[in-house]
Parts: C-alpha cells; structure tokens; sequence
C-alpha cells in the first residue's frame, strides 16, 4: 500500500504527494537508467531501491545508440564531455548498412534529412524526378550525416534552425559496461538504495495478485509499491511470476544468437558511425569506441552454427580480439504487455528487437519517460496501464516494421537464409507502407516514435526500392534550374563538410578541455 | 509523376471553402486547369458562412498568397486571440481560452501542474490570469506577438475573425487572378465513371464539366461525395446543436480581439466581434426549442441581436472524404457546430492535406487511405474537444444542459478525461487541432481538476513554485497598460 506522507515545503504542511517505495529489479542498463530518472524526476514521489545480483551479471551489450538518449543525459543535468569521457564513447551519425539490398552495395541511414524542402515538397521528389530524367545522382550526397560520415569528421550540429547544420543531429556510442555503473554512481548519490543478492521467490497479494515484495537469497524481503522489472530476458517479475504471454515475431525476424567479439582498435580513423554488415545467415556490427572497437555477428541459428559463426566472426573483425567469442541466445518478440498489476517490465524484460537499428536502450528510454508521466498517486488504475501499453505497442509495432524492411527489401538469393526473408510474407502494415511508397514515393506519417520519414526513405532507396512516382509538384520546376539548386545544395554540404573537423581529433580536443581523467 | 498527374480539377461550391481550395490547388499545380462552379450557397455551409479560424490559418494564407495586412486594411478582418466563455462550467466562472501558453515552465516543470498543485493549496489566481494573450485580449487590446522568447508577447499566436462577404470576394479576386476558372451554376445531375468516380458534373443550364479530380465545397449535403459513397458518421449524441440563429448587426463599439460563447438555458450564444459590426448567434437543440422562443431568448439576452436565420445542422462526418475521384472539403467532410469556430480551419487543413498527398488519375487506395485516415484522426479529435464542452460542462441548469452530463464519451475522448482527473495529463495522439495548452485550459475552464498532483511536481518546492507564478502573474497582469487599444493598432495598421 502506498504510504501517505507529509510533505513540507516552504513551511507549509500539505499531504501532497504519495510516496511510493518503487523496486527496480535488475541493476543492467534498463534498471540504472530507470532508477537514475526516477531519483531526479521524482525525489518527493519515489523511493527508489535496485536489486542487482553480480552472481547473475548483466547482459553487456548494448553499444549503440539514438539521438533520443541525449536528451536523457540533459535531463539528467549531466555533462555531456564528462559523460562521453567516463563510457569512453565515440559520436554517431548513423548506421552504415552494408551489402543489404544487394552484395557490394552501401548506404548510410543517417541521423538527419535528405536535402531541404521546397514550396512544401519533400526533397526526395524532386531527386526522383530528376532521376527519371536521365540525372544520375546519388540521394545520400544530400545528407549532410553521410558526408560527414564518409568523411570521418563530426561538429555537433547547429542551433540556429535555420542553417542547414542544424538539420541533423547524433547518438552515442559507448562501452555498455561503464554505462550503467555511470549511473548507479549518479542514482546513488542521489538517494537511492541498493541491494546485491538474488531474488530467490516472489510475494504477491492474494487478492488482487500484485507483487508485494521479494524474498532474496539471504533471507531478507524487500517490499515495494511498484515493481520494475529490468531483469533482463528472464523476465523475472512479468513473465515468470506474473506469466504475461510472450509475443513472438521470430518468423519475420529469424535471427536469434549473437556472437561477440571485441577488439583493440585497428589503426585509423575513429568511425562516427556504426557498421552493419549483412553476413550469409544475419549481418554483423561493428561499433566503434574511444578503446576498443565492439563486433558482434548476430545470426539465425537455424541457418548457422554457433561455430561457424564464431569463425566467421574472427574472420572478419580488423583488431586484435581482446575476448574470447561470447554467445548470447535471445528471440525477436515481446510480452503482451509490459505494465500489469503493479509491475512495469522495462528493457529486455518487456521483450527484445534484435539490435539491427539500435532500438533497444531507446524503448528503455521511452518506458521510463512513459512512467515517470503516468507515475501512481493513489492507486494505479487501468487506464495508466492501458496508456503506458497502448504507446508501447505502437512504438514495438513501428519498430517491428522498420526492421523488417532491411531484410525484405533485398534481391539477395545467395543464402537460404536470404531467401527466407526476401520472400516472407511480412506484416500487413508493413505491406501497405512499402507500397504506397513503391507507387507514389510517399512515407506513411506518424508524428510521435521512433523513425520518421528520412529513415524509411534511407532504407528504400539504400536497399535499392525505388518508387515509381513522385509528386507532381516536383514537376512543376524548370529541369536546368532545378539540377542546378541541387548541384548548389550538394556543393554547400561538401564544403560545410570540409571545414568539420576529424572525429578522433575532435573526440581529443575535448577530452583536453576537460582535463585529464582523474 | 511524369504521366498520370492530375490535369483538371473541378471545384463544386464558390464559397469561402471552395475558392480556398481552388487557389490553393492553382498555386500548387501550375499547369492544372482549375474551374470552379459557383451553386448556390448552402445556409448550414458553415465554413463558409461563419469564416472564424484558428492560428494555423497564418499558414494556409502564406501558401495561397493572401496578406493579412491588407485583410485588416480593406476591413474584412480583426485578430482572434481566442474566446471568453461565461456560463459554462457548475460554479458559472468565466475562463478565456487563448491561443498561446499559460504561464511559463518552473525548473522543468509544465506550468499547468505547478498550477494545479497551487489551486489545491489556494494559491493560485484564475488559469487565464497567467495567459499573456487572454489579458491583453480581456483589456481590449492587440499587438503582433514578438520574436524575443523572453517577452510575454512571444508567448501567443492568432486567428482571425473573418467578414464572409468580404473575404470571399477577396477569394474570388486572388483566384481569378491565379487563373482559376469561375462559372456560376447549379448542379443538376452527376455522371458516373467506368470503373467508379465521377466523369463530369452536368450543370441546369445544360453545360458539362469535365475533370480528373472533383471537389465537393458545396456544404454538408455533399452533393457529389454521397453519389460515389453515403455513408455518414453522425455525431449528435455528442454534438447536441441542431439547429443555429444566425443573425449579424452594425456595431460601434470598440474591436475587440476576444469573441464570447455564453452558457443558456438553451444552448449557447456567441458574440463574435467583425469590422464595424458583430455577428451573433444561438445554438440550440430543435427537440425542445422552437426557433421563436429562441429569438426572444437571444434578443433578451443579448443587446441588439434582433433577426437573424434558422439553419438547420446536423453534426456528422464522412468516414471517407476522399473517395476515387472526388474529394469532400468543409461541412461536405466534417460539419460540427460553430463552437470555438473550427470550420474553416478544418477545411484549411484538409486541403493542405490534399495537396501533400495528391495522387496521380489512378488515384490509388493506398494514397487515398492515408488521406482519410489523417483526416480522421483530426477530425475525431476535434469531435472530442467540442464534446467535452457539452459533455463535462459541469452546467446542469437548463434544458439543453439537463441530461447531457450522463452521455457516454467517445472512447478517445474518454481516455482524455480519465488522465486529466487523475493527474492532469493529456495523452498523446497523433493528430491535435487543439494543442494541449488548449485540452489544459478547457479542462481547468470547465471544472474538471485532477484528483492528485502530477508526481513530477515534486521536483520544484511549492514556494519557489508560488514565487514564480506570483512574478507571471504580476508582469501579465501590467502587460495591457503598456500596449495600445486594439482600435489604435488598427487604425495605425491601416494607415502604414
Ligand atoms: C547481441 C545484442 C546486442 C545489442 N546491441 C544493442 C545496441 O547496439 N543498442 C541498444 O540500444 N541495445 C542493444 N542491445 C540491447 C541492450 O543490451 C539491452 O537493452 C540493455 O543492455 C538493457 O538490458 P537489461 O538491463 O534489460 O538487462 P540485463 O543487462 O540482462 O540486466 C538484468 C539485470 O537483472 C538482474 N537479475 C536478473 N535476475 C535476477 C535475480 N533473480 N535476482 C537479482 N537480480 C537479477 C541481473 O543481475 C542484471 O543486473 C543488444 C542486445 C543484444 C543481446
């Protein structure tokens, strides 16, 4: 039960706000990334405990990331340099995809937009138009990230709106082993409480089935008014005690194993961006950090053996492994949902998207931010869970489709694996989407998640779908004059581009500002 | 596009919404001939005949080249920062709903939970007296919000009352001008196509017009969309206004920025402020009251509004404005009352809309689907913000009002209530008309007040909360004094 607690402000007694004693079980990304929000957005409403088991560990991947977290570090109110020095991470523009469509071909999903628009017609209708007539002209030179990208140079971009730097923006990526202890430090210091042992049982209410506490392995109880459940894909709370049923989309997205491998790395530039290369039974990554270089082949096990993809891994990476290959088993697909009762499950306990776009530590960003707002006073009614679950859904949903979308969009046939999924048949919403933009070159519109329209125009054209016609509006400019608006816009993006500094060098230059490590 | 653009549009309805979507269309598509077929004015065409619009219409002029400046020169239009509603909620107080912010976020926090959790502790002024754009507006007066996101006057936007005789002759001179084709007429009989859609309109007068698209502007009997689709979402158990006194009379008195929808026992009554005239009104249901008992109620309550029209209306929607070749714009798509005058502004949207998504002469379902569905997920949510007006007013005195409390909310619209009394929140979808500022104010206006707090607010102290607010309220409160009588701005707008 919620404890009612005055609060005194200013001198003025008020029984304002409830507190709730809220247990975060599980002390990997998800669960420090919730608990370090909660302390900070809600210090007068939550109480806020993590159980974490070293005997269990975390999964410790994770690398890569989306531009959102960088609003989950400002709100934090933590420094960006220091915070980028302490996970030893790296700026990135996007993910560069790598023999999807077609063996030998590339592209670059970038953070950022194709060109500018005009009269309210979307730049990639006038490059089409163009195209048809005969110009052959490559859409991503319009992308500000994948020049910058092909370039290896990074600037943050711009905050005046309307300069063309600012039309794009970047995500991080980090050691995923220092990321949670980063924020343990920060949540700790802020009051919250820890616990290290193994949750051996689960108590729950016998009327109306809520969890009440954990019972761990010394014997000891913890009690909680709201349970969040980040214990990673056992799924401790929701799906073992709770027995919320499992989704699964393995069908559409068949890979189910990954295999990493570290590096030292390789001489050269720093990349700002991350690899994605596509493999005969999965692709593999590649992410690019300030010490070390992260790899990883993820692959369907059905197509693949564990040691033959262990081999091909070692093949492939360019640094010195500084591991042995690690094996981590997963299944694309999610649970119902993810808040029932008093249990709201948080990162790879409300279920898993393969790390194909780096979505995963996003959909953990999007539930705390979907709690915090939706944070129990009083009791917690339905129409909280109902809200938290219904925004969950679109955004697993949305996510779903995108994926799949790299797969399907191939005409590669050199592998059973690829013509399993070259010739899928894939989700209705996904059919629909690929064929409006096959037949008039147009994104379905969404206006809150996760990919909005550049990304899906990024993964058409880069996999080789183009569509048959644009929007008419484009026709109505004069072809000599328009080629030669493009020609300028590509000539400004080229040399904004060359005036950037290098990425390491800029990596470095900051990490002088701020002083030595201590 | 190369072949299969669309050649030729012909624009049913020379009123206001279909002159709109004519220029629009001419501007967008240089080498289409546009025609548009002047029938005869529709009465319940609302959009047409009572053009108030919402802020977003500052765009839709930009994009069809009408100046504002001149609009106010020429006397055909004044500044809406938003209504005064009197009457509505279960204690009587008056709220202003303005177009713009309602006070200022505090450490983090939205300005409207500070507010709660201070109401709770009575200690919080009325919600509006933290509105830059409702103070300045209550006082009479007007200026152009400011750029400098320091000043109270960046914190609002505008709308614009419109006189719809006016207007539309500007419409009509732009579109001429544009190269749009005008022929009066009357449609007599529609030809189908092979295949489905329509092949040409056939006019009294014995006349053919021929078109790859047609668009239906003629009002909510949506001639020419009901012969290719009927059906029709009703929206009246929702929307209780059937019927409309609509009445307009020469005024002296000072402009004004604000208009006002007054709480009767039958209905609600509007004042809305024109150049050098007022319009005037009264919405009311047919059930229960005859249109001569409302035209004594009216001119008793109201000075000088003797007159005025019955119109018969019937809230509803087509769950598919676009169908093959014919598009539905205006009360032909969405006809809701005049309450906080949506409209036009509707019928704005709608065709910017349109354009983004023109489809080619195959006009292919998949396009056309996207098109209906934004257009729902507007339009419902605009359904949902007039309901809640009638549903959860809190009023219970009068026999329009009686009753209406017990209905059952859309879904959607329930879910909206449901967060705001539980934490005052407003939840996410995907197309809002009306920003969450506006859900926020409306919700305070009619009564409706969360059960608890947001949690969030525990992050800023009450008193640092209390201070701030205090300061708002102090500059919003001096703001008037500084700023000219809305007639002065005018006057000195019209002479520059
Ligand atoms: C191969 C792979 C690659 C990935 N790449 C990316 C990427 O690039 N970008 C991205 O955003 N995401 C990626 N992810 C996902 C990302 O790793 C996770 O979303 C993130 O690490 C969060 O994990 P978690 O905290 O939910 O689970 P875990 O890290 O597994 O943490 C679970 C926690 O629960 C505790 N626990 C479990 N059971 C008990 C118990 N009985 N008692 C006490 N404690 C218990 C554990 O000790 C641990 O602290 C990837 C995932 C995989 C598998």
């Amino acid at each position: 039960m919620a404890l009612l607690r005055a609060v005194r402000y200013g001198g003025i007694m008020k029984g304002e706000l409830e507190r709730q004693r809220v247990v975060v079980l599980g002390g990997g990304t998800a669960g420090w990334m919730a608990a370090a929000a909660l302390v900070r957005l809600l210090p007068h409403a939550a109480d806020v405990h993590v159980v974490e088991s070293a005997e269990i560990g975390i999964v410790g991947v994770g690398e890569a990331t989306l531009p959102h977290l960088r609003a989950y570090v400002q709100t934090l109110g933590i420094d960006e340099a220091e915070f980028m020095r302490a996970t030893h991470a790296t700026f990135k523009l996007g993910i560069d995809f790598r023999d999807f469509g077609a063996v030998g071909t590339s592209y670059l999903h970038p953070f950022g937009s194709f060109g500018t628009e005009m009269n309210g017609v979307h730049f990639h209708h006038f490059w089409r138009r163009m195209l048809a007539a005969g110009r052959d002209d490559d859409l991503f030179r319009y992308s500000i990230c994948n020049v910058m990208a092909a370039a290896h140079r990074f600037a943050p971009p711009a905050a005046d709106p309307t300069s063309l730097l600012s039309t794009y923006s970047y995500a991080y990526q980090f050691d995923a082993t220092l990321f949670g202890p980063y924020l343990r430090r920060y949540a700790e210091a802020r009051g919250a409480r820890r616990t290290e042992g193994k949750v051996v049982s689960v108590e729950q209410h016998s009327g109306t089935g809520d969890v009440t506490a954990l019972r761990m392995d010394d014997g000891s109880r913890i009690e909680g008014d709201l349970f969040v459940d980040c214990s990673g894909f056992r799924s401790l709370l929701l799906a073992g005690t709770l027995g919320e049923e499992w989704e699964d989309w393995s069908h559409w997205l068949p890979c189910d194993r990954a295999c990493a491998l570290p590096c030292a790395p390789p001489p050269g530039p720093i990349e700002p961006y991350t690899r994605a290369t596509a493999m005969t039974a999965g692709w593999r990554w590649r992410i690019p950090l300030q010490h070390r270089v992260g790899n990883g082949y993820v692959y369907s096990s059905a197509h693949i053996s564990d040691d033959e993809a262990a081999d091909a891994i070692a093949a492939a990476v360019e640094g010195t492994p500084l591991a042995e290959p690690r094996v981590l088993r997963f299944r694309a697909g999610r649970r119902r949902r993810s808040w029932v009762k008093n249990v709201v499950a948080v990162g790879l306990a409300s279920g898993f998207l393969e790390p194909l776009e780096s979505t995963s530590i996003y959909l953990v960003q999007g539930a705390i931010t979907q709690l915090v707002e939706l944070f129990p006073q009083g009791r917690i009614t339905d129409a909280d869970r109902d809200e938290f679950n219904r925004v969950t859904d679109y955004e697993y949903d949305r996510i779903r489709d995108f994926l799949i979308l790299h797969y399907h969009a191939t005409t590669r046939a050199d592998s059973p694996f690829w013509d399993h999924v070259r010739t899928m048949a894939v989700p209705d919403s996904l059919e629909e989407k690929i064929a409006l933009w096959r037949h008039a070159g147009r994104v379905q519109h969404y206006s809150q998640g996760l990919f909005l329209e550049p990304s899906w125009i990024a993964v058409y054209v880069g996999q080789g779908m183009l569509p048959d016609r644009w929007d008419q509006r484009a026709d109505a400019h004069d072809a000599a004059a328009l080629a030669g608006a493009m020609d300028r816009l590509g000539a400004r993006i080229a040399d904004a581009v060359g005036r950037m500094p290098d990425h390491a060098a800029f990596l470095a230059r900051r990490e002088a500002m701020i002083g030595a490590p201590a | 596009m190369t072949d299969g653009a669309i050649r030729s549009i012909v624009v049913v309805g020379g009123g206001i919404v279909g002159l709109s979507a004519a220029l629009a269309f001419a501007h967008a598509l240089p080498q289409a001939r546009v025609e548009v077929i002047e029938t005869p004015s529709d009465p319940a065409a609302l959009a047409d005949r009572m053009p108030s619009t919402l802020p977003a219409t500052a765009h839709f002029h930009a994009r069809i080249g009408i100046d504002e400046t001149e609009l106010i020169r020429r006397g055909i239009a004044l500044h809406r920062l938003g209504t005064r509603f009197e009457h509505w909620s279960a204690d009587g107080s008056t709220w202003i709903h303005a177009f713009g912010d309602y006070g200022r976020p505090v450490g983090g926090i939205g300005f409207h939970d500070l507010w709660l959790r201070a109401r709770r502790a009575r200690q919080a002024l009325a919600y509006d007296r933290y509105s830059a754009a409702a103070m300045i507006g209550e006082a009479g007066r007007f200026v152009h919000p400011e750029d400098d996101p320091r000043s109270p006057l960046a914190t609002y936007v505008y709308g614009l009352q419109l006189e719809p005789t006016g207007y539309r002759s500007r419409l009509l001179d732009a579109a001429t001008g544009a190269g749009v084709f005008i022929s009066p007429g009357a449609v007599a009989h529609v030809e189908q196509r092979e295949g489905g859609g329509l092949g040409a309109v056939l006019l009294q007068d014995g006349r053919r017009a021929e078109g790859d698209l047609f668009v239906d502007c003629a009002g909510p009997r949506g001639h020419l969309i009901s012969s290719v689709d009927e059906s029709v979402e009703d929206w009246s158990s929702w929307l209780p206004v059937d019927r409309l006194l609509v009445g307009e009379t020469t005024s002296t008195v000072a402009p004004a920025s604000l208009d006002a929808a007054v709480a009767t026992s039958v209905g609600w009554r509007w004042a809305i402020p024109l150049p050098e005239r007022r319009a005037f009104g009264l919405a009311f249901r047919s059930s229960e009251t005859e249109a001569a008992r409302a035209r004594r109620i009216l001119s008793l309550e109201e000075e000088g509004a003797h007159g005025g029209e019955t119109v018969a209306i019937r809230c509803a929607r087509r769950p598919r404005p676009w169908v093959r070749n014919v598009l539905a714009l205006g009360d032909a798509a969405t006809a809701v009352d005049p309450l906080h005058g949506t409209n036009l502004s509707l019928a704005h949207s709608a065709i910017e809309r349109a354009i983004e998504l023109l489809p080619g002469r195959d006009f292919h379902p998949l396009e056309l689907a996207e098109y209906n569905r934004r257009t729902e997920q507007e339009t419902l949510r605009v359904r949902d913000f007039l309901a809640l007006h009638y549903l959860r007013s809190g009023r219970t005195r009068g026999e329009f009002w009686a009753g209406l409390g017990k209905r059952a909310l859309p879904g959607t619209l329930a879910r909206t209530v449901e967060h705001f009394l539980a934490r005052g929140r407003i939840p996410f979808f995907e197309e809002e008309t009306f920003e969450k500022r506006s859900w926020v104010a409306a919700m305070i206006g009619l009564g409706l007040l969360p059960d608890h707090p947001s949690a969030m607010t525990g992050a800023v102290p009450a008193a640092e909360a209390a201070r701030a607010m205090h300061a708002m309220a102090a500059t919003l409160a001096d703001l008037p004094r500084r700023l000219p009588p809305y007639s002065d701005y005018l006057t000195r707008m019209r002479r520059s």
